[in-house]
């Protein structure tokens, strides 16, 4: 209907009309099309078509196909497979089915996982799994889960690793409950400290993310799959060998692999270290530092774009933590920590909890803190009973409201100091908001009422006007001071 | 992503590799098909582009690659719907079930060859139309990136690609010939 002249009108047209009041678009477009009978009728049954499309492609078109991780029905429980007795499935990967099972012989549970077909079928990947497992077998570190076994029943291969219980970090960041300083900074030795072990025995992870750490029900972190991420895709993006030319399987996101992974340059430990900076990125400030909305976005922003830094998204990570995160995750390999050994020590709790002689100045300041807001309510009261202005009776209102809200948080943070201390810095962080709106808001109120005396009793203008002055250099000069003293930071 | 002897990659090298590399692996989904799963053209091109580029094909610009595999997305997921005789189901439709199935997104797949022939004929009016179709239905990308993509502003997009909508559902719905 259309012919090719004719369809940049048409389409100018369609579009201005989309714009216009549905009411009056008829009119517009006889006015619009300007005579020509032909291009009205062709735009106006387009807006007509545009109006009754429902959701005619609306959404982008998805097809059936197989799941790649679903191959053929998995094992019922009470299955036997050597020594060992299925419990029931726990989850599925890229390298096949999990399960729990039951170890008879030495009466323990076990992870059982099955390994599809697909990556035992050829010998030369045989081989290799064996050698991966091998290598795997030999890491033994709290932070990460033992590979006890590899069996081979048949033609079949199960790799069994001791039997995690918990939940993954993936969980723990969804929870959306951000973890406090004192858990970030073990979370990251204790992950930092397992890849370094890891590491020194040349075995890279190569796919750290958070479902491949559990946070057992002790509260500690351990590291799944180590040294079978090159089991499950062949390397991820490398020479092209048995395994990858098999095709069926959707690689995982590329969301915590380095530049040079997505480059399919040569890889080393460092990739592991980059994985680490995005995973505890994610744990502490619960967003993704390469946020985007498909897997090739995301791979853009990993090779192109900056990192918004984690101190600028959340002011409430600790310095040291952002710096690790920062140095982490470095474009270039040689910028990044040259050993995941070197993250450990620059995050120590230590100077969280401070001596306790230094705390007490310290809570002796929230004490006279208190003890000013009872001041200034007092005042304001006073105010409100003499002055004139009705003004006064809101000052008063919101002194009263400021004091009580404040007083509260620091009562608080005096009795965090006493029964549980580690808290303290992230109960600071988190009131520091609070006290900070609180104060000037009770300063900036005396001021005013300070003013409203200034016709009757200068005298006490003067000293209401200076109680305010105090109170908001309390808490602008004087507390980041005393803190600094107390704590070491703010 | 940098070229591995610093030399920009000539399309013509690009596109057959695009093409194969995703006809390889929508292949292998293909084979092994069983009901109740889904395929996401995101990933499958996510996957040719990790593949391509751990293989050390020289990417200059992802907006060339993006347009390259949405051409060979819908290609490719046309090819199959022809192969399992889509085109009879749909030509065994009267008008008004056509109409009420287009509006319901339901039986895509019987759509896709008279979709690829209705696109063909608006690509012959305007590329731009055309590429707009493949990003948006083939490959799935949002309003933002496939503005970005085709280097115009989302708004744009939202109204060409209204357009685009449009004029197919009237092909399709036999109401083009009115």
């Amino acid at each position: 209907m259309t012919v090719p002249g004719a369809w940049r009108q048409v389409r100018d047209l369609f579009e201005q009309a989309l714009e216009q009041d549905p009411a009056g678009v008829d009119r517009w477009l006889d006015h619009a099309a300007g005579g020509d009978g032909v291009l009205r009728a062709d735009v106006a049954s387009l807006l007509a078509h545009h109006s009754r499309a429902g959701r005619f492609l609306a959404e982008p078109l998805g097809e059936r196909v197989p799941d790649p991780f679903d191959e053929g029905p998995g094992l019922e429980p009470g299955h036997q497979i050597g020594p060992y007795v299925i419990v029931r499935e726990i989850g599925r990967g890229g390298m096949g089915r999990v399960y729990l099972a039951s170890d008879q012989r030495l009466g323990r549970p076990v992870a059982l996982k099955a390994l599809l077909p697909r990556l035992t079928e050829h010998p030369s990947s045989r081989e290799r799994l064996r050698r991966e497992a091998q290598a795997a077998a030999a890491l033994t570190h709290p932070g990460i889960c033992t590979v006890y076994a590899l069996e081979e029943v048949g033609d079949e291969l199960f790799i069994v690793t001791e039997y995690v219980e918990g939940r993954t970090l993936r969980e723990d960041i969804a929870s959306g409950n951000r973890p406090s300083s004192h858990a970030l900074r073990q979370t990251a030795r204790e992950l930092a400290s397992a890849l370094a072990v890891a590491h020194a025995k040349g075995i890279v992870h190569r796919d750290l993310k958070p479902e491949n750490v559990m946070r057992t029900n002790e509260g500690h972190v351990k590291i799944l799959d180590f040294g079978l991420a090159r089991i499950e895709t062949g390397s991820p993006v490398g020479p092209i060998g048995p395994l990858i030319t098999q095709p069926g399987l959707l690689l995982g996101t590329p969301a915590y692999m380095a530049p040079e992974q997505l480059n399919g340059q040569p890889v080393d430990a460092r990739v592991d270290i980059f994985a680490l900076g995005v995973l505890l990125y994610e744990y502490a400030c619960g967003k993704h530092p390469f946020e985007a909305g498909t897997p090739l976005a995301v791979m853009a922003r990993i090779l192109e774009s900056d990192v918004t830094s984690i101190a600028s998204r959340d002011p409430h990570i600790p310095d040291d933590v952002a710096a690790v995160v920062d140095r982490c995750l470095q474009k270039a390999p040689v910028d990044r920590f040259p050993s995941a050994s070197a993250i450990g020590p620059m995050l120590q709790d230590a100077p969280t909890v401070p001596p306790p002689a230094v705390a007490r100045w310290w809570q002796m300041h929230q004490l006279a803190v208190i003890a000013l807001y009872v001041g200034a309510s007092t005042a304001a009261w006073h105010i409100k009973e003499v002055a004139t202005s009705p003004l006064s009776r809101w000052l008063f209102v919101t002194v009263g409201i400021g004091a009580a809200v404040a007083g509260i948080v620091r009562g608080h943070l005096v009795f965090t100091q006493w029964m549980n201390p580690l808290r303290l810095v992230d109960e600071r962080r988190r009131t520091a908001t609070v006290t900070l709106v609180a104060d000037l808001l009770i300063g900036a109120c005396l001021f005013l009422d300070g003013l409203l005396l200034v016709p009757t009793t200068p005298l006490y203008a003067v000293l209401t006007i200076a109680l305010a002055i105090g109170v908001a250099l309390a808490r602008v000069l004087m507390e980041p001071a005393t803190t600094v003293a107390a704590f070491g930071r703010r | 992503m940098n070229s591995s002897d610093g030399q920009p990659p000539a399309i013509e090298q690009v596109v057959p590799l695009v093409y194969d590399e995703l006809r390889r692996l929508a292949a292998a989904y293909i084979r092994r098909e069983r009901p109740g799963q889904t395929l996401q053209p995101t990933a499958l091109v996510h996957e040719a582009y990790l593949r391509l580029a751990g293989a050390g094909t020289p990417w200059t610009d992802r907006r060339h690659f993006l347009g390259i595999a949405a051409r060979s997305m819908r290609q490719i997921l046309v090819e199959r719907a022809r192969a399992r005789g889509a085109q009879k189901r749909w030509g065994g439709m009267d008008r008004v079930s056509l109409s009420e199935t287009l509006v319901t997104a339901t039986n895509e797949d019987a759509m896709l060859p008279a979709l690829d022939e209705a696109l063909t004929r608006l690509e012959a009016l305007d590329p731009e139309q055309a590429r707009i179709v493949e990003l948006r239905y083939f490959v799935g990308l949002g309003v933002e990136e496939a503005a970005d993509t085709l280097d115009i502003s989302p708004a744009t997009l939202k109204r060409r690609w209204a357009l685009a909508r449009a004029w197919l559902f009237r092909e399709l719905s036999g109401g083009g010939s009115q």
